[in-house]
């Protein structure tokens, strides 16, 4: 579980948030990510590396440049948490209130 | 029905059961009966009081907890601790109001973002689950998974 409090970490700043939402439409390269912000340069690296120590970001070479792109599986982990209680207690109350139609449906036939 | 607050990381779950609220409230810690908390176990121990504590081994699984309100039949409220809640006391809420013929029970499940988790990490949380559907478009439901017989 440790491995979802850097993902947690990383999104929980607007700017690194804006870059997500910016990369979720397409890989870009660095200065096209950096381009909607009035923070420095220096400051959005920053944002980058928390982005990719998460795992949200991945850089790959393409000819001569770099192109950062977004990966959505840490997101999914993070979001998968939450699902799971929430199907872990619909499961068990859909199997509970089945105990009761059952035990009233025998208690009619006797 | 459920529901899920996305400030405070909150599950709501509701069932109408055709019983009445005092035998919906004995069933629900009788682990014998499907669907309870602590049905299918491999240890069990329940104090069922105000302060009592439980502990509930599930496949491999250690979960504990304090209950922190007993009133017969309308409410139970206890801790819930486990792996999966990173160390932090969660804390599930049941009610059971007299609907009809039957009961309705409602069941909270919440602080899954408080105290340590959470200041830092609320707007996170806001941002999964507020936009988590924009992002991933279709995909969503890939993290919506079944989880029959996990630990939670």
């Amino acid at each position: 579980m440790d491995r979802l409090t850097p993902v947690l970490t990383a999104i929980s700043h607007p700017t690194r948030r804006a870059i997500i939402a910016q990369l979720a439409n397409g890989p870009a390269r660095f200065l096209d990510v950096a381009k909607p912000f009035d923070t420095a340069l220096n400051s959005v690296t920053k944002h980058l590396k928390l982005l990719g120590r998460a795992g949200l970001i991945e850089r790959r070479r393409r000819g001569r440049e770099v192109l950062i792109s977004f990966r959505g599986e840490p997101l999914r982990e993070v979001a998968g948490w939450v699902h799971e209680y929430e199907s872990f207690w619909n499961e068990r109350l859909d199997q509970f209130e089945q105990y009761f139609r059952n035990k009233k449906k025998k208690e009619k036939s006797e | 029905m459920t529901n899920k607050s996305v400030e405070n990381i909150e599950i709501t779950c509701e069932r109408t059961i055709p019983a009445s609220p005092d035998e919906v409230f004995d069933a629900w810690l009788d682990p014998k009966i499907p669907g309870t908390p602590f049905h299918e176990n491999e240890k069990l121990i329940v104090n069922p009081m105000v302060d009592g504590l439980w502990y509930w081994l599930f496949r491999g699984q250690p979960h504990y907890g304090r209950f922190t309100e007993f009133r017969r039949p309308g409410r139970i409220r206890h801790t819930w601790m486990s792996r999966k809640t990173l160390g932090e006391e969660t804390m599930v809420t049941v009610t059971f109001q007299k609907k009809g013929e039957g009961t309705l029970m409602t069941l909270v499940h919440s602080g899954f973002a408080s105290d340590g988790m959470a200041q830092a990490h609320e707007k996170a949380w806001n941002f999964i689950l507020g936009n988590f559907a924009e992002i991933f478009g279709s995909e969503r439901t890939a993290g919506n998974k079944t989880v029959t017989g996990q630990s939670i």
